[in-house]
């Protein structure tokens, strides 16, 4: 912990003075893949909302144009001055955490945003890109081939901190969310075989714990219901019943845009946030699904090789860290909307609707590309 | 801070590791999405084109809303809707001639309704009727076996049974706007039917209830096979208002007939409990419960005197002599005059170079406290008003409740205007003229009233003193008495003085005098246009007329009843307002004596 506080960016050399100079060296993969998943996000947002009180197109076109505005303002900042602001970022997300807490306002039974009017911001969002930052600075000090024991405990706890605030909200899908990224640049880190099955065995033991003790009666119910869809024919088996159908009447080529029975006719729940991608798997078919998958594993792929060629240890554990939770959310998102992991509040990225995760997810890339873009100098 | 070259090498590899995993996780879900789509893709097609599975809301039952005794004011009555589900249809002109022989209209009219949502996809059912009669439902059900596109839909109405009478009071529900959903957080779904006004806006929270949901499981017909599971609806609470319906109804019937424009207020001045809340011309809310039309909306906008303003609590205008009581009081209770003090009324009277003259001609003669409140003598409260000034004037019309809204549960409520020099100065850009002064001592000038703040401001003089919130649901407020603002002395006096406006010969309304009850009241009358144009007030135009008010409450010895009657262009307070107020005392305390003193 001592030289998290010593400054990591060096004086500048000539090159990365102008960053943009080098622009055509970024993975264009990521961002032609990161453009084409908000487009359809747009396209998917407005026909699931149709039937809904208000068209939520335009005010997620504003997200994407303020995500735009985010990835430019984060590619042009070095990441090592990030890493040097990394401890303030963290605290400040810690403090925002807690005060939301206090100042917040309940929506979906936690008390996870702040509400000024009509603009809603939650802090959770924040916390993770500031933990991620601050993780990495803290385990790129480290130059040895597997982390100690006391190492690991450490970023355990850097990550817990702010998890534990997010489970009191209580927003279980929220503190889910730091799993991946401490997990992500723990592995990438390196971590003995043994400490990874003790890891294991007490995940288990303490999602055993958290059953019987931890969980609230609704949330038991959900996965509960996930194990036996006929348990609750209104609540949440309806929601996976009605999903897979959406998925699978949507055969090869879907009903058309707009054309779903399912999203249009309101059988589909959260069909404009947690569940749009049923609602693509209906209207554009196993061809669509197929499509953005693979712009998503576009995304993915340039991301790890951002990490393979990064100029440093801290790089790498930057583009890890935001790269796992971003692998997590497609994959359980995914998962969910056909009915194969219990249904939780996981978006999916660029194309979910809401605004800070929007926000989120731009900032991030842009965090992504400002590390690809630096690559070349002091290797 | 330099990675080992080796240590880079071992982090690149276990990256491209996570990556493979990544990627294979990915094209394992695409294999389940495979699964679904394709190889289960048949079953669930069906499933989704059968629509097995249907969930249905529950409408919550709207609450009932009752007067003081009990008497049903708005009660929901079943209303059927006609809707054809265009997907089933095997032939729709078959199906539009069958359904315009039902409803009596031409098939071209309703292939015009369908094809005004020729957009909407096919499976989404069109409103083509609405309020079917119960026969009309039945040949449906029965001739129509044959044609599966056709649903029924029941749907509640709400019935004000009084229509008119009690509009202003109540409201009426409308469709809720988008914003009001997204406001809602989750309780106004899209097509809901919400309080829009009166008592049906403030309190539609608790009138709603809260919709259940089922769900059915339906043939590939659309007919009901069975129930899958249900949520039972929550219905609306029941209220039950302050309101005297029989009271109520006598009011507006007084108010029966042309150009009769204006407003009865009847409260408790005990507890501020409204007994009768009107405002002529009227409307019937019935209009709004089924969709009305442009031509009826339009006709209900241009109709005359505007029925749809609350000229209870939205319209103020000049008190006129009403406002001697605030006068009055703060006279005595400022010890500018005492009872005996007395004015010489010649009829006219110079004053900061103007002249003001009395509303008698020929004068009063010699008047003091008692006589000047009798006689609504100009002259007097002129040279009362001379003596307060404007500042003290205002401090007594504020402590009675003028100028800032009652607190009545209605939205929309004007606060009136009591005006002083510092609102002079921000408001019209000049100083306040000393005249002025000398025209808001007889209820005209700038201030403004509405004939509620009247109501509440004659209970304070009835009550010794203590300050009201009208109110028009039972409960609603705790009814615990405010402590008395005003020295029961002043009051008592100024009692006398309105106990001989109707009961002393020479009062300017003994013309009002009811049967069975003592009561005590101020006539006013408001001139809208110079004295100097006026003719006789039954050739005037309309819109030139006086203003006529009269206030009242009673029993004088026990006031249990105040009642305002404002008269738009309606002549003199004496001989317009007042009989109509007689009338209502009459009616309230012969029928329902007994169950006033609980």
């Amino acid at each position: 912990m001592r030289n998290i506080l010593r400054p990591l960016s060096p004086a500048a050399t000539p090159e990365e003075r102008q960053p943009f100079a080098q622009i055509a060296a970024v993975d264009g993969g990521l961002v032609i893949a990161a453009l084409l998943l908000a487009a359809v996000g747009l396209a998917t947002v407005h026909s699931a909302s149709s039937e809904l009180a208000v068209d939520y197109l335009p005010r997620q076109a504003l997200w994407v144009g303020l995500g735009f505005v985010l990835l430019i303002g984060a590619v042009s900042i070095d990441y090592r001055v990030l890493l040097d602001l990394s401890l303030t970022l963290y605290l400040l997300g810690l403090v925002l955490l807690a005060l939301v807490l206090v100042l917040g306002d309940v929506r979906g039974g936690a008390r996870s945003w702040f509400v000024f009017g009509p603009w809603q911001f939650q802090p959770s969002e924040f916390a993770k890109l500031a933990t991620t930052l601050f993780v990495a600075r803290y385990l790129s000090g480290i130059d040895q081939p597997v982390l100690a024991l006391r190492q690991i405990a450490t970023a355990v706890g850097l990550v817990a901190l702010p998890m534990l605030l997010i489970v009191v909200e209580p927003d279980m899908g929220g503190a889910a969310m730091f799993v991946p990224l401490l997990v992500g640049m723990l592995l990438i880190a390196g971590v003995k075989l043994r400490y990874l099955l003790t890891a294991a065995l007490l995940a288990a033991s303490l999602g055993f714990g958290l059953w019987t003790f931890g969980m609230k009666e609704y949330q038991r119910d959900r996965v509960m219901t996930f194990l036996q869809p006929e348990r609750d024919p209104l609540g949440t088996g309806y929601h996976v019943r009605q999903s897979k159908i959406a998925v699978g009447s949507g055969e090869l080529f879907g009903k058309g845009y707009m054309q779903g029975t399912q999203s249009q006719l309101r059988f589909l729940p959260a069909r404009h946030t947690d569940f749009i991608f049923a609602v693509l798997a209906e209207e554009w078919g196993f061809a669509g699904i197929v499509t953005v998958l693979g712009l998503f594993a576009l995304y993915i792929r340039g991301g790890a090789r951002i990490a393979m060629r990064a100029r440093d240890r801290s790089g790498i554990l930057i583009v890890v860290g935001l790269l796992s939770v971003f692998c997590f959310h497609v994959l359980y998102n995914t998962a969910m909307v056909v009915g194969f992991l219990p249904i939780t509040g996981i978006p999916l990225p660029f194309l979910s609707y809401g605004g800070t995760f929007m926000l989120y997810n731009f900032t991030a890339t842009g965090i992504l590309l400002g590390v690809d873009l630096r690559r070349y100098v002091n290797r | 801070m330099k990675v080992v070259r080796e240590l880079r090498e071992d982090l690149i590899g276990r990256i491209r590791l996570m990556n493979g995993l990544v990627t294979g996780l990915l094209v394992a879900i695409a294999c389940c999405y495979w699964f679904v789509q394709i190889v289960q893709g048949d079953h669930f097609r069906e499933l989704a084109e059968n629509n097995r599975l249907r969930k249905l809301p529950i409408k919550a039952p709207r609450g009932l809303i009752y007067d003081r005794n009990g008497h049903l004011l708005v009660e929901n009555i079943p209303s059927y809707n006609l809707l054809i589900d265009r997907s089933r249809s095997a032939s729709l002109p078959a199906a539009l001639a069958f359904a315009a022989g039902i409803l009596g209209r031409q098939p071209a009219e309703l292939q015009a309704i369908v094809d005004r949502d020729r957009a909407t996809p096919g499976f989404r059912p069109v409103l083509l009727a609405e309020h079917l009669t119960l026969p009309q439902v039945a040949q449906v059900g029965v001739e129509g076996l044959e044609f599966p596109e056709f649903e029924v839909e029941v749907q509640n109405l709400r019935l004000y049974r009084h229509g008119p009478q009690t509009a202003h009071a109540l409201g009426y529900l409308g469709e809720v706007t988008p914003q009001e959903v997204e406001r809602s957080d989750g309780a106004y779904s899209p097509g809901d039917l919400v309080g829009k006004r009166g008592i049906e806006q403030v309190f539609d929270h608790l009138l709603r209830g809260r919709d259940g949901e089922r769900v059915v499981v339906v043939d590939s017909r659309g007919k009901l096979l069975e129930e899958y599971g249900r949520r039972p609806a929550e219905p609306g609470k029941p209220l039950k208002l302050t309101l005297d319906l029989d009271l109520q109804q006598l009011a507006i019937q007084l108010f029966d007939g042309p150009d009769k424009v204006g407003s009865v207020v009847a409260l408790d001045p005990r507890n501020g409990e409204i007994r009768a809340f009107v405002s002529a011309p009227s409307y019937d809310p019935n209009l709004f419960a089924r969709r009305l039309a442009r031509e009826e909306w339009e006709a209900l906008i241009g109709a005359p005197h505007d029925p749809l303003r609350d000229r209870a609590i939205q319209n103020t205008y000049s008190p006129g002599s009403v406002f001697k009581i605030v006068m009055a009081t703060a006279g005595l209770a400022e010890g500018i005059v005492n009872e005996s003090d007395s004015v010489w009324c010649s009829g006219s009277n110079t004053i900061y170079g103007h002249s003001f003259r009395c509303w008698r001609p020929g004068g009063h003669g010699r008047v003091d406290f008692h006589a000047a409140l009798k006689l609504s003598c100009d002259t007097y409260f002129y040279h009362l008003g001379q003596r307060l000034g404007i500042e003290r004037i205002a401090r007594y019309a504020r402590l009675f409740g003028l100028g800032t809204p009652t607190g009545i549960e209605l939205r929309g409520e004007n606060p009136g205007l009591v005006p002083d020099p510092a609102w002079s100065l921000a408001r019209r850009k000049h100083p306040w003229y000393p005249g002025e002064t000398i025209s808001v001592a007889i209820g005209q000038g700038p201030i403004l009233v509405s004939p509620l703040q009247i109501a509440t401001m004659t209970a304070i003089v009835a009550n010794g003193g203590r300050p009201v919130h009208p109110h028009l649901v039972e409960g609603a407020e705790d009814d615990l008495p405010a402590p008395p603002e005003l020295p029961e002395r002043v009051l008592r006096a100024v009692r006398a003085g309105l106990d001989a406006v109707v009961n002393e010969p020479g009062g300017t309304a003994t013309g009002a005098r009811p049967s069975d009850v003592r009561i005590a009241g101020k006539t006013g009358t408001v001139q809208v246009i110079a004295q100097s144009a006026r003719t006789n007030p039954s050739s005037m135009p309309f819109r030139f007329r006086d203003h006529g008010w009269f206030t009242s409450f009673g029993p004088v010895d026990d006031p249990q009843l105040v009642i305002v009657v404002f008269l738009e262009h309606g002549g003199s307070g004496s001989h317009g307002a007042a009989p109509i107020a007689k009338a209502l005392y009459e009616k309230y305390f012969a029928t329902a004596q007994p169950r006033r003193d609980s």
